[in-house]
């Protein structure tokens, strides 16, 4: 039953884009398109996923056991580089399509605060192997819940009369928040 | 010289001098966190249980970690019970202190929690919440006061004060207390007190 | 193209490349840690100082660094000062670290701090990095400052945790809650468009 707790608070309750405020910088850079968007999502759950279960390793393996904690943001943020650059050369290699699709993006997600940030507050929870698993989809999940939902809204912005001033980053702040009100009637749920 | 060979070595001293410079940041710094950790539990304790001096974790699971704790004349006052749940919005963890015959809670105090800001976050205040938490009897379940009342002297023995417009916060606390409560006296039996 | 004057080259990190409200990098952190003004301005300094020191050692040491693994080393190099940033707070202000949470140890993904890296200190003298670190970092503060500013006092009422308006007005909890960080640095974001536009 945790399990599900775990899940379902990751993808609505303390949703990573709308609650914790990770993964902002593509959550506006990559909305305008509801394709782009899922394939960044899908990325980004990919790489959230294997990196709760490698950071998990690293932390309960090697750095607790040998009283390393001070060295966690480094390794962390190392892992998710090196993950990151496997996933590229493995997406480039198996499906240039997929590749073209998610271009540049793709290096992005390493300076993605979405990832490092589960990586963290999955050691902050002090979660299980599964648990962090679970975690780590759910999170993604959320993720791209929250983009997809965004540049579905997006696509209808652009042919709207926006004011000059909130063009672009402006009002998609603006229809984050609203999103986020949206959201926010999702906690007590677990009751 | 070999550009890659260049690299490996660029980015091996580079590791090597960060690793040494924060193992050395580490342990300058690791007493004084661990220091804080222990400040704030005892403080915790203090206020829980008044008149405590020493105290011993005696016992420690998943969300429950219990505290012995003695008195200036190194008499048992009663168990301090660091205890966690699931609130509202994520986990809420308190503590609490009752008597060795664990019939009565001295006081509640709530260590963290990410509750609603202004509604369930109230939980923290001594005024809505913990004030009527004081000198609780246990013996049976402790149960919620709904409405809220303005004065302790509303309410019956084993009851606490509801937060209007924070309900399920409020239920949390109880269900963490009760649950908390169940288990120490499974441990009480068990000897393991 | 003219080289700037030491004092532009301070000044830009404020106004013209204004980190958050310009360049719309370091986003993460300006939503999450902005609901108290004590918050904002603990994490526009430590942000501060992991971009001074990074920008310090990454350009004294960027001729020995080979451009395949600058990327790698540059990273390094900010965990490490975060890291630093992140248990100085543990250990010296607890409760800050508390308020801040994971979001100090996000620092070294945030952007402002990789991109300057990689703009400004890897390709000039360390006395000029210095000034640029500087300009962004206090640029970013005043940023965060405002933001956290608005949301305080319009949602709890208090400024840097000293009641401020009168029992007359009732906080705006929404103001602290998430949606209230985006809505005002959207809101933000369309003052300093507007005034940035008169100013040419």
């Amino acid at each position: 039953m945790e399990l599900v707790t775990i899940f379902i608070s990751a993808v609505l309750i303390n949703n990573f884009v709308l609650h914790y405020f990770l993964g902002i910088c593509p959550f506006l850079g990559v909305s305008r398109r509801i394709d782009s968007a899922f394939s960044m999502g899908l990325a980004v759950t990919f790489v959230m996923t294997i990196t709760a279960i490698v950071s998990w390793i690293i932390n309960h393996w090697i750095l607790i056991p040998y009283h390393l904690d001070y060295l966690q943001i480094v390794s962390f943020i190392l892992v998710i580089a090196s993950l990151v650059q496997l996933v590229e050369m493995f997406i480039r290699k198996t499906s240039p399509p997929l590749y073209q699709a998610l271009g540049i993006y793709l290096p992005l997600i390493t300076t993605n605060c979405a990832i490092l940030g589960l990586a963290l507050l999955a050691a902050l929870k002090n979660y299980g192997f599964i648990q962090t698993i679970i975690f780590g989809l759910g999170s993604g999940i959320g993720f791209t819940l929250a983009i997809v939902l965004m540049a579905g809204i997006r696509e209808q912005l652009d042919m709207a009369d926006v004011p000059e001033v909130l063009k672009g980053p402006g009002i998609a702040l603006i229809t984050a928040g609203i999103m986020a009100l949206g959201f926010l009637g999702f906690t007590g749920m677990l009751k | 010289m070999n550009i890659y060979a260049r690299m490996i070595i660029v980015l091996t001293s580079i590791g090597l001098i960060s690793g040494a410079f924060l193992a050395g940041v580490g342990t300058l710094t690791k007493n004084r966190i661990a220091l804080n950790k222990q400040k704030e539990i005892n403080e915790a304790i203090t206020r829980v249980i008044s008149g405590a001096q020493i105290s011993n974790k005696i016992y420690e699971e998943k969300d429950l970690i219990i505290y012995r704790v003695n008195g200036e004349k190194n008499n048992l006052l009663g168990y301090a019970v660091y205890a966690g749940g699931v609130g509202f919005q994520d986990k809420i963890y308190l503590m609490f202190g009752v008597d060795p015959e664990i019939t009565k809670i001295h006081s509640l105090t709530v260590l963290d929690q990410k509750e609603t800001p202004g509604l369930g976050a109230k939980i923290t205040s001594e005024k809505n919440f913990l004030q009527f938490w004081k000198n609780r009897d246990c013996t049976e379940k402790i149960t919620l006061h709904k409405p809220a009342v303005n004065s302790p002297d509303q309410l019956s023995p084993y009851e606490v004060n509801i937060i209007s417009g924070a309900t399920i916060s409020s239920e949390a606390v109880v269900n963490i207390v009760n649950t908390a409560l169940e288990r120490i006296r499974v441990l009480k039996e068990e000897g393991k007190l | 193209m003219a080289e700037k004057t030491i004092s532009q080259e301070f000044a830009k990190g404020l106004w013209s490349e204004n980190p958050i409200f310009r360049q719309l990098l370091g986003l993460c952190p300006t939503l999450a840690v902005t609901n108290a003004v004590v918050n904002g301005l603990a994490m526009g300094a430590a942000t501060t100082f992991v971009l001074l020191f990074s920008s310090i050692v990454i350009s004294s040491i960027k001729k020995l660094i080979p451009p395949q693994v600058r990327i790698a080393s540059f990273i390094v190099v900010i965990a490490t000062f975060v890291t630093v940033a992140d248990r100085f707070l543990a250990a010296f202000f607890p409760d800050i670290s508390k308020a801040l949470g994971p979001y100090v140890p996000l620092i070294v993904v945030n952007c402002i701090i990789l991109g300057r890296q990689e703009a400004f200190s890897s390709k000039n003298p360390v006395f000029r990095s210095i000034i640029d670190a500087l300009g962004m970092g206090i640029g970013f503060t005043i940023s965060l400052l405002i933001l956290s500013s608005i949301r305080e006092i319009l949602g709890s009422g208090t400024f840097f945790g000293m009641p401020l308006t009168g029992a007359w007005f009732k906080p705006w909890l929404i103001m602290i809650l998430p949606p209230g960080a985006f809505f005002t640095l959207g809101l933000l974001m369309g003052i300093f468009n507007y005034l940035d536009k008169k100013r040419r």
